[in-house]
């Protein structure tokens, strides 16, 4: 034995079919514009030139939105430059701060055969490294 | 204090700003401290020794090393100044100023870096056990 939950009558469902959607036809349709006059004392808005609505609608708000962008940007923009001027740090002479006065030439003599001997005086050094 | 091979690499205030980092530091802790900024020739560390042992009193030095072409950081302590500063202390230093040089802030990394080990060294060393 079949169960099903269908009407029997094609035509009894086809006429619930119908009656479920006239209620969302009939609101859909019967809808119209809202008509409302503005007030009598309110002045009359002057027309607005194309000019206008373009500067208020785009071109301000574009204005401001390059000048966030450009508040945001420009620390990193100028971090920007500081390291590319730090760059040229290894691609200029190199720097030495509260070294002795003679500079690399300094090194240079110390690796005269006199020096070698320098060993066992700089056995307790210590220190770290690292890679950035 | 004695600046030498100063080239056009950094700016005057950025040399004047290192410089003041320094004295401060040695004003702090009684270390002097020396930064070589440039190309290490052959490797690192015995390069940082080789300076490090040209220093004026290498014994109570600190010498940091900051080569930008390859990215390296080397610090070399003298046996006093390693008294004060242990090799800890100093790595905890590196770390910051990789940090910072990380970020693309050289002189900011240095002065930093220098303030931290000055500091590390003026602190008592707390010793427990003995």
């Amino acid at each position: 034995m079949l169960v099903t939950n269908r009407p029997e009558n094609p035509v009894v469902r086809r006429a619930a079919r119908v009656l479920a959607l006239l209620p969302a036809i009939l609101v859909t349709f019967a809808a119209s514009t809202a008509f409302a006059e503005p007030p009598e004392t309110w002045e009359d808005t002057p027309s607005t030139s194309v000019l206008h609505v373009l500067l208020v609608l785009f071109l301000i708000p574009l204005g401001l939105f390059l000048l966030i962008c450009l508040l945001v940007y420009l620390p990193s923009m100028s971090r920007g430059r500081q390291d590319h001027h730090s760059d040229e740090a290894w691609r200029g002479e190199a720097e030495w701060f509260g070294g002795p006065s003679g500079g690399l030439t300094a090194v240079d003599k110390a690796e005269q055969p006199s020096a070698i001997g320098s060993g066992d005086r700089d056995a307790g050094r210590g220190g770290a490294s690292g890679r950035w | 204090m004695a600046q030498v091979a100063a080239g056009d690499v950094f700016s005057a205030s950025q040399r004047h700003e290192i410089d003041r980092a320094i004295r401060r530091a040695e004003e702090l802790c009684r270390i002097e401290f020396s930064v070589f900024v440039g190309r290490s020739e052959g490797e690192t560390r015995p390069f940082a020794e080789r300076l490090h042992s040209t220093l004026t009193a290498p014994d109570r030095s600190v010498l940091i090393l900051v080569d930008p072409a390859t990215r390296l950081l080397e610090v070399v302590t003298g046996a006093q100044a390693r008294v004060a500063l242990d090799d800890r202390q100093v790595e905890l230093a590196v770390l910051s100023m990789k940090t910072d040089f990380a970020a693309g802030d050289l002189v900011g990394g240095i002065t930093r870096g220098v303030q931290q080990l000055a500091e590390h060294a003026q602190r008592p060393q707390m010793r427990h056990g003995t």
